[in-house]
């Protein structure tokens, strides 16, 4: 069935904002009121989102580059990047935090993007699996997991990507059992985990290398 | 490799003539998939897309009417329909579907939808499928009876006067559950459809080349008009060979919008609706003779395969037994069918015999690789068996014929398993090979990577032919668009597609030989391709100056069947060590080795992340995995990836994958599947090794293992 387009200003009998407002919308909103306040930018000349209706405009650099997404508040940052912006690489698995295919670094920090809302991500740094190489030199951590067979059908690489890249950029001497406790919430389905953890310890090899050398990218950080 | 002419016809040489073949090979789509910018289904954004969401019906058995307009009203959602009204058989069954400006609002219609839900009984798990007065799941069948025409296999009166003569008999029943396949990637597509008389539908899906006829029966379509794309797919295991009601819902929203439509199940619906591997009870009665000989296997085994009956694997597996009997049944549930999981059948059996046969080593006293060999015919498995002994330290352990009882916290045990597959390929493939004036060569078939490398095979093989490297050469896949390809099942792929891309490689290397004579002033046959270079005579051409000389059209060949090209039937033993925490019943699996045949394997650098993965998907099956159904409430209590536990990053023992180099087939096999299946019982016996606890219920939970220990006095 298509939907017929209702006469302007007829009512319905359940409209998306009527459900957010009676079934736990109140609880979100109490959450995010204070969020959207001081974190979203909010679009010129609306004033302060005050509700879950309205959409807000969220400032954030993506891999380096500013981005601004127009999303609703409840749009996940995975979703934001996904469907707003069109970039893919980070992947919606189980949209609950369980896998980490979504797994982005926000300010360094590995998060899951499916559970972090797209307006915590104002004002911040976005680092997906997609700005990490430069021009055609892929990073350390992204050239080993290439010689290492660090993947199979690849839909969590981008993930286990950045949450080794995260590990890695703290601490390039990072022990094999520190690499595997990054990894920790990262789930590979295909079983690729010990040509993942080959991948970080190389990896690590030629950051600290690239370090002592003095050339090349530091550290492969930013 | 050097290549010439006059060999007569296509074969894979001698593996140390090889220069791109039998070597490590990083996958040519690594970069790609590295920076996430390998686009799966799931990232194509069609312009005009809009987001599907299915409604599931979370009772198993109802009667069920479906109200759209809710969904409707809503502003933003463009489409909804109803994919079924009437008798519902399962949870989790789709009843319809809404399509919407964003995922958001297409889940707020999918919650929109009113469902009007007439309950009936259900039956869910074996035991209320086979209580009295259990209601009929299958109108045409019983809940549980005979699987197949048949039902039997054997001789039942000599099995049990077999049974009567043993030294040593033992009767166990064995519970394997229903385990999920568990894809990173959902089922579903991106439909792109926008009114007019054709369409491409982006799939998840091991066969491209069977979506486009469904997919134009939704659309209205003519199936030659239908175009099915799949660069980059995020795992199937088996469970992903049709469209599933995802995509066949997502045709349905885009012919009814005239837009392109996204509709991917989310994970619960994916537990639910999208794979699993049937569950079994299998009952067992083996008798052996004093020097280990398996005299006699009496079988009961019940498939739990949903509304499906499950896969036709049965006992003795790969043993030999001098008489055997095999009841089948097939019990039905509300639930989903089952669907082929990676080696379909075979790890449910071979976990039930691996255990048994130890148990039957144990009551003689003796050691458990030599029951195997005792028992097993073909020389392969012995020296893979003695190979896989030596790696894990059978040698030094203390344990090899009785088991062990540790040293009061922990104790530590190994275990054995050994498998076979098949692996051949078949006819019906078709590749091209196209070389061009400006130096690309491009080698062509639809078929899809699922994860196993193949894309990178097509390269490797047309480089190996034409003097180049694998980065050289271009492969195109997955694509209905491109010469016919497989499906990827039963790890017939490696072996259905390399013989038609060699077959189209040195056919383009010919026709190019015979172009070339005549400018290197030599004989068609003597000119070599080698190093990215073309020889012939006294002169040489670097492959980019060959190729300039070519007409504008360039040069291209097609690639055909050729059997003695791939090879059939595998061998695989593995190994497993464990440390068993007697005290809360934790097994952690410490090690484990498979030492495996394939014939000629074309990358052993993806051939041991295949294998490793196997490994690891059979520590999930063993210790982990499980779907687990509220009788009472008719649903699955685990329908997600944080209550359905796969294996994670510190759950990885040490893994050894070697592959068995005594095997000379100078042909290759697929090795997707036989490795995912001796490592279950390896692990269930390795426990028994340790400390003695039998547990015959997978998965090794800590409180199995308790109560076993307990068992024991």
């Amino acid at each position: 069935m298509k939907r017929e387009r209702q006469a302007e200003g007829a009512p319905s009998s359940l409209s998306r904002r009527s459900f957010l407002k009676g079934a736990g919308g109140a609880a979100a909103g109490g959450v995010l009121a204070g969020e959207l306040a001081s974190a979203a930018t909010t679009k010129a000349g609306s004033g302060p989102a005050r509700t879950l209706e309205d959409k807000v405009t969220v400032a954030l650099r993506l891999n380096g580059e500013p981005l601004e997404l127009e999303v609703e508040p409840r749009t996940t940052l995975l979703s934001a990047l996904r469907v707003s912006a069109g970039h893919t690489a980070a992947k919606p698995v189980c949209e609950r935090g369980n896998c980490g295919a979504c797994t982005v670094l926000m300010d360094d920090e590995p998060v899951y993007s499916c559970l972090t809302l797209a307006v915590r991500a104002a004002g911040k740094d976005v680092r997906t699996a997609g700005g990490l190489a430069e021009g055609e030199e892929l990073s350390p951590v992204q050239q080993a997991m290439v010689d290492e067979d660090g993947m199979m059908c690849g839909f969590c690489t981008p993930g286990f990507v950045m949450s080794v890249t995260a590990c890695l950029e703290k601490n390039p001497r990072a022990t094999d059992a520190e690499v595997r406790a990054a990894c920790s919430g990262n789930l590979c389905r295909c079983g690729t985990y010990p040509h993942v953890f080959s991948a970080a310890l190389e990896a690590g090899r030629q950051m600290v290398a690239q370090d002592e050398g003095g050339g090349g990218r530091p550290g492969g950080g930013r | 490799m050097s290549r010439r002419l006059d060999e007569g016809a296509p074969s894979w040489g001698a593996r140390e003539d090889h220069t791109v073949l039998h070597k490590d090979t990083p996958r040519v789509s690594a970069a790609g998939k590295v920076r996430g910018t390998a686009e799966y289904s799931m990232d194509k954004r069609p312009e005009g897309l809009l987001y599907g969401r299915l409604v599931c019906v979370q009772i198993p058995n109802a009667e069920v009417s479906v109200d759209l307009a809710p969904a409707l009203a809503i502003d933003g959602v463009e489409a909804a329909v109803v994919l079924r009204e009437g008798r519902t058989r399962y949870n989790g069954q789709a009843v319809a579907a809404v399509a919407a400006r964003t995922p958001e609002l297409a889940d707020d219609g999918a919650r929109a939808v009113q469902l009007d839900v007439t309950p009936h009984e259900w039956a869910v798990t074996h035991a209320q499928a086979t209580a009295e007065r259990a209601p009929q799941v299958d109108d045409e069948r019983p809940n549980r009876g005979p699987r197949g025409r048949r039902g039997t296999h054997g001789d039942e009166e000599a099995t049990e006067a077999a049974l009567e003569g043993a030294e040593v008999v033992v009767e166990t029943e064995y519970y394997v559950p229903v385990q999920h396949h568990a894809s990173l990637e959902p089922h579903g597509v991106v439909a792109d459809f926008r009114g007019g008389d054709e369409a491409t539908v982006y799939a998840s899906t091991q066969v491209v080349f069977g979506i486009p006829g469904s997919a134009a029966r939704e659309l209205g379509l003519k199936r030659r008009d239908v175009r099915c794309v799949t660069e980059h797919m995020g795992g199937g295991f088996g469970s992903k060979f049709s469209m599933d009601v995802a995509g066949r819902a997502a045709c349905k929203l885009a012919k009814e919008t005239g837009r392109p439509v996204y509709l991917f199940n989310d994970r619960v619906q994916e537990f639910q609706t999208a794979g699993n591997r049937s569950g079994s009870l299998q009952t067992l009665r083996a008798g052996a003779k004093a020097d280990g000989t398996l005299c006699a296997l009496h079988t009961v085994m019940d498939k739990l395969g949903g509304l499906g009956r499950g896969p036709g694997a049965r006992q003795p597996y790969i043993y030999e037994a001098e008489s055997s009997y095999t009841a089948e049944f097939a019990v039905h549930t509300h639930t989903d069918s089952s669907r082929a999981m990676r080696a379909p059948g075979h790890p449910q059996v071979s976990f039930a015999i691996e255990s048994t046969l130890d148990q039957l080593a144990y009551g003689l006293g003796m050691d458990l690789v030599e029951i195997r060999k005792r028992n097993l015919a073909s020389e392969v498995y012995h020296r893979q068996l003695d190979r896989v002994a030596r790696e894990i330290g059978w040698d030094d352990h203390p344990h090899r014929t009785a088991p062990g009882r540790g040293d009061g916290w922990t104790a530590e045990g190994i275990g054995f398993g050994v498998a076979t597959w098949g692996g051949g390929g078949r006819p019906g493939a078709v590749a091209e090979v196209r070389i061009d004036p400006g130096g690309g060569v491009v080698a062509s078939i639809g078929v899809q990577d699922i994860g196993t490398g193949v894309r990178t095979l097509v390269a490797m093989i047309a480089a190996e032919e034409l003097g180049l490297r694998a980065e050289d050469v271009l492969p195109r896949i997955g694509d209905t668009n491109l010469p016919r390809g497989v499906g990827s099942g039963g790890s017939v792929t490696t072996g259905s597609v390399s013989p038609v891309v060699k077959s189209a490689a040195w056919r383009a290397r010919h026709a190019f030989a015979e172009h070339l004579a005549p400018i290197l002033g030599c004989e068609a046959e003597a000119v070599v391709f080698r190093d990215g270079e073309v020889h012939g005579g006294e002169k040489k051409l670097s492959f980019g100056e060959a190729c300039a000389s070519l007409p504008p059209e360039g040069l291209a060949a097609q690639g055909e069947w050729i059997e003695e090209l791939q090879a059939s039937g595998v061998h695989g033993a593995q190994a497993a060590r464990v440390r068993v925490d007697l005290m809360t019943g934790e097994v952690k699996v410490l090690k484990m080795v498979a030492v495996q045949d394939s014939g000629l394997v074309l990358n052993p650098l993806t051939w041991r992340s295949q294998v490793n993965g196997s490994m690891i998907q059979a520590i999930g099956q063993a210790l982990y995995e499980e779907r687990v159904m509220d009788p009472d409430l008719g649903l699955q209590l685990n329908a997600n990836l944080g209550d359905y536990k796969i294996p994670g990053s510190l759950e990885i023992p040490e893994l050894v994958s070697i592959i068995d180099e005594e095997d000379t087939r100078q042909a290759p096999i697929g090795v997707g599947e036989p490795p995912v299946i001796p490592g279950v019982g390896a692990i269930a016996n390795a426990v028994h090794n340790a400390c003695g606890a039998r547990v015959t219920s997978l998965p090794l939970t800590p409180d199995k293992v308790l109560e076993a220990l307990a068992s024991l006095g």
